[in-house]
């Protein structure tokens, strides 16, 4: 089945300061687009409005997945309608263990075991580090691993990636890439990579890239935009604050 | 005479020690219950104890086991039974383990209980009112394989349990003091433990009393050269739980580990009080206490760590965390440190605060209700406590505290 994620004027304030002043995009099932922009443009902000982190303010607008919108749901409903983010810097959770997690997320916990064991091997994370508080004691390229094999495990409809490729190395980096570009094909899903790098790009191929600057989208094009990006910088798209 | 004084003195006429349970009786007279104005007594509720009304029992009254203490005896090597302060039964013989009552009206600390615990009225209450002690021994270098559990089972009234642990140069065993029953009574425990050179003991004291309960509770260990007593207190029942809990570290190398865990819920009040008291060299202790409130409960954490002087190369540590989980909870936490010595190494840390709102805001957004958020959460919280545990016993015991934590709500401001 077929998902439209739609971002309709949204405006988000965070600690009292307007950050996204308008932003609109739409996506569909299977489709990887990515967000670009330079540190300060909104980028995280979107991610973390989307899901209903306390610390962001909706001023404006509306979130829709297949027309229903998000925005009014606590953030446990967003998920459950599909939406699931993927950061940068991962809570821990000392005491609770990713199993526990997963099965009161809604995962079959008859399956859920292999399930995890498979997507851990598919990402190359230790099994052993399964076992673990949820991102306690693993390095910062762990957690981006261990998120993914939530990832995997919940099937979201659309996956919101909050600069992953920071702090991953190549290798990690490919393993991450070839993880999403399956799940695209897998169970269709939606992919919307935030990020200032184009490395990852490189792997994900997206089919839009969104260049961000100000809380608003400047620019959308194909990949070629990022190629133009990594040449001229985001001066050329840079619009002056309001 | 009120209901209280009438039937401690019938007891007492009754004892074979009545002239020193008289004397205790009369200390605890003269010196009556302590007021709020008391630091040490500021938190709790005296006023309400009405201790007039609660009769002191001739004999143990008939009780039946709860599912809980008949699992926790079905892990146990040996099970002692207390009920209402009186040893109803010393359990199957394990060798290198005897069981004695005790009459004399002794403390473990080689002097009598009057000398030792006379400025404590409610340790002097226990002194003349308590039918005996149980005293469970085990000789030098023996490792007593499976728990022993003492029972301690209360019905109405007042009762006095006393517990005497005695472990041997060199052995090992792990013991449970759990407290059950209890409803509209007040139970005043003084436990006491020797452990002697290079001695391990692993206590757990469970106290799972009555909501209606008074329980006032002191404890005291005395530990000798290179000798480990490892502690985990875990309070959940009562009105009123007071628990304090001393350790002297009375031998070069001599160690404690101190973990206590509570939860309250309605009206509780959960009073902690730690003193480790480090008199040789090389001697470590580890405190941490972990507790959470919820409703309009409350917790009081009060530690000392006092070092003498000439205790060189002591490492004390005190780590005390509270969370709130309603606003109209309240948590104090009191850490002191008293040092006479310089060569030493000393930390404490203390927190008090509700579950953090982007732990959970993590949890839900991967579709996790807020009810299992929370739920997870404070399951996190305590898990490091309850892991502790010995191994035959954690599983249980954590089943148990997680039944109970999932009937408290949590109420976000």
């Amino acid at each position: 089945m077929s998902s439209t994620l739609k971002i309709e004027g949204l405006r988000v304030e965070v600690a009292g300061k307007e950050v996204l002043k308008g932003l609109s995009l739409t996506m569909h099932s299977g489709e990887v687009h990515a967000i670009m922009g330079p540190n300060g443009s909104g980028k995280s902000t979107l991610a973390h409005a989307l899901t209903g982190h306390p610390g962001y303010r909706v001023l404006e607008g509306s979130v829709t997945i297949d027309d229903v919108e998000l925005l009014t749901m606590s953030p446990t409903e967003r998920a459950r309608e599909g939406l699931m983010l993927v950061l940068q810097q991962p809570f821990e959770i000392p005491g609770v263990r990713s199993f526990d997690l997963l099965v009161a997320a809604g995962a079959d916990p008859a399956t859920l075991r292999s399930r995890m064991l498979d997507e851990a091997r598919r990402i190359e994370l230790a099994p052993e580090l399964l076992d673990r508080f949820v991102n306690v004691d693993l390095s910062g390229g762990e957690r981006k691993r261990a998120e993914m094999v939530q990832l995997g495990v919940l099937r979201p409809k659309f996956a919101l990636l909050d600069e992953i490729d920071s702090g991953l190395d190549v290798d990690a980096l490919d393993v991450v890439a070839q993880r999403l570009v399956a799940a695209t094909t897998e169970w269709n899903c939606g992919v919307l990579a935030i990020t200032h790098f184009r490395r990852l790009l490189l792997q994900l191929t997206p089919t839009m890239i969104h260049v961000v600057s100000d809380g608003r989208i400047v620019a959308t094009g194909g990949p070629e935009l990022a190629v133009t990006l990594e040449r001229d910088g985001y001066d050329i798209f840079r619009t002056t604050p309001t | 005479m009120n209901a209280f004084a009438e039937s401690a003195s019938t007891f007492i006429a009754d004892q074979p020690d009545a002239a020193a349970r008289r004397q205790a009786w009369s200390v605890f007279e003269s010196t009556g219950l302590p007021t709020t104005s008391d630091e040490v007594w500021r938190y709790a509720p005296l006023g309400d104890l009405g201790l007039e009304r609660f009769e002191v029992p001739i004999a143990p009254a008939p009780t039946s086991d709860s599912a809980f203490a008949t699992q926790l005896s079905e892990r146990a090597g040996l099970v002692v039974r207390v009920v209402d302060g009186f040893c109803v039964s010393t359990g199957e013989l394990v060798d290198g383990v005897s069981v004695e009552i005790d009459e004399s009206n002794e403390s473990l600390a080689g002097e009598s209980l009057l000398r030792r615990y006379e400025s404590d009225t409610f340790a002097m209450l226990n002194a003349a009112l308590a039918p005996s002690a149980t005293v469970i021994r085990v000789a030098a270098g023996v490792n007593v394989a499976e728990p022993v559990i003492v029972l301690n089972e209360s019905t109405a009234g007042a009762s006095f349990p006393r517990t005497q642990i005695v472990v041997g140069r060199g052995a090992s065993v792990t013991i449970v003091e759990y407290f059950e029953g209890g409803a509209d009574a007040l139970v005043v425990p003084v436990s006491e433990y020797r452990l002697d050179d290079n001695a391990s003991l692993r206590l757990i004291t469970y106290q799972r009393l009555d909501a209606s309960a008074w329980h006032i509770a002191r404890t005291t260990g005395f530990i000798a050269r290179d000798a480990r007593l490892h502690q985990a207190i875990v309070g959940l029942g009562a009105h009123y739980d007071r628990s304090r809990n001393d350790a002297e570290l009375l031998g070069a190398g001599a160690s404690n580990e101190l973990r206590t865990t509570f939860l309250g819920s309605g009206d509780q009040i959960h009073d902690f009080r730690t003193r480790q008291y480090h008199v040789a060299p090389r001697t470590t202790s580890t405190l941490l206490s972990k507790g959470a409130v919820a409703d309009h409960s409350r917790s009081v954490y009060t530690g000392l760590i006092e070092i003498e002087k000439g205790a060189k190369r002591t490492d004390a540590r005190q780590t005390n965390h509270n969370l709130l989980l309603s606003p109209t909870a309240h948590a104090d936490s009191v850490p002191n440190l008293d040092i006479r010595e310089n060569d030493v190494m000393c930390a404490h840390a203390s927190s008090v605060g509700p579950l953090d709102e982007l732990q959970r805001w993590y949890l839900e957004s991967r579709g996790v209700s807020r009810e299992d958020a929370q739920r997870l959460l404070i399951q996190g919280f305590f898990y490091e406590m309850l892991s502790a545990l010995p191994s035959e016993l954690a599983g249980l015991v954590e089943s148990d505290v997680t039944s109970v934590l999932a009937s408290v709500a949590v109420v976000t401001s």
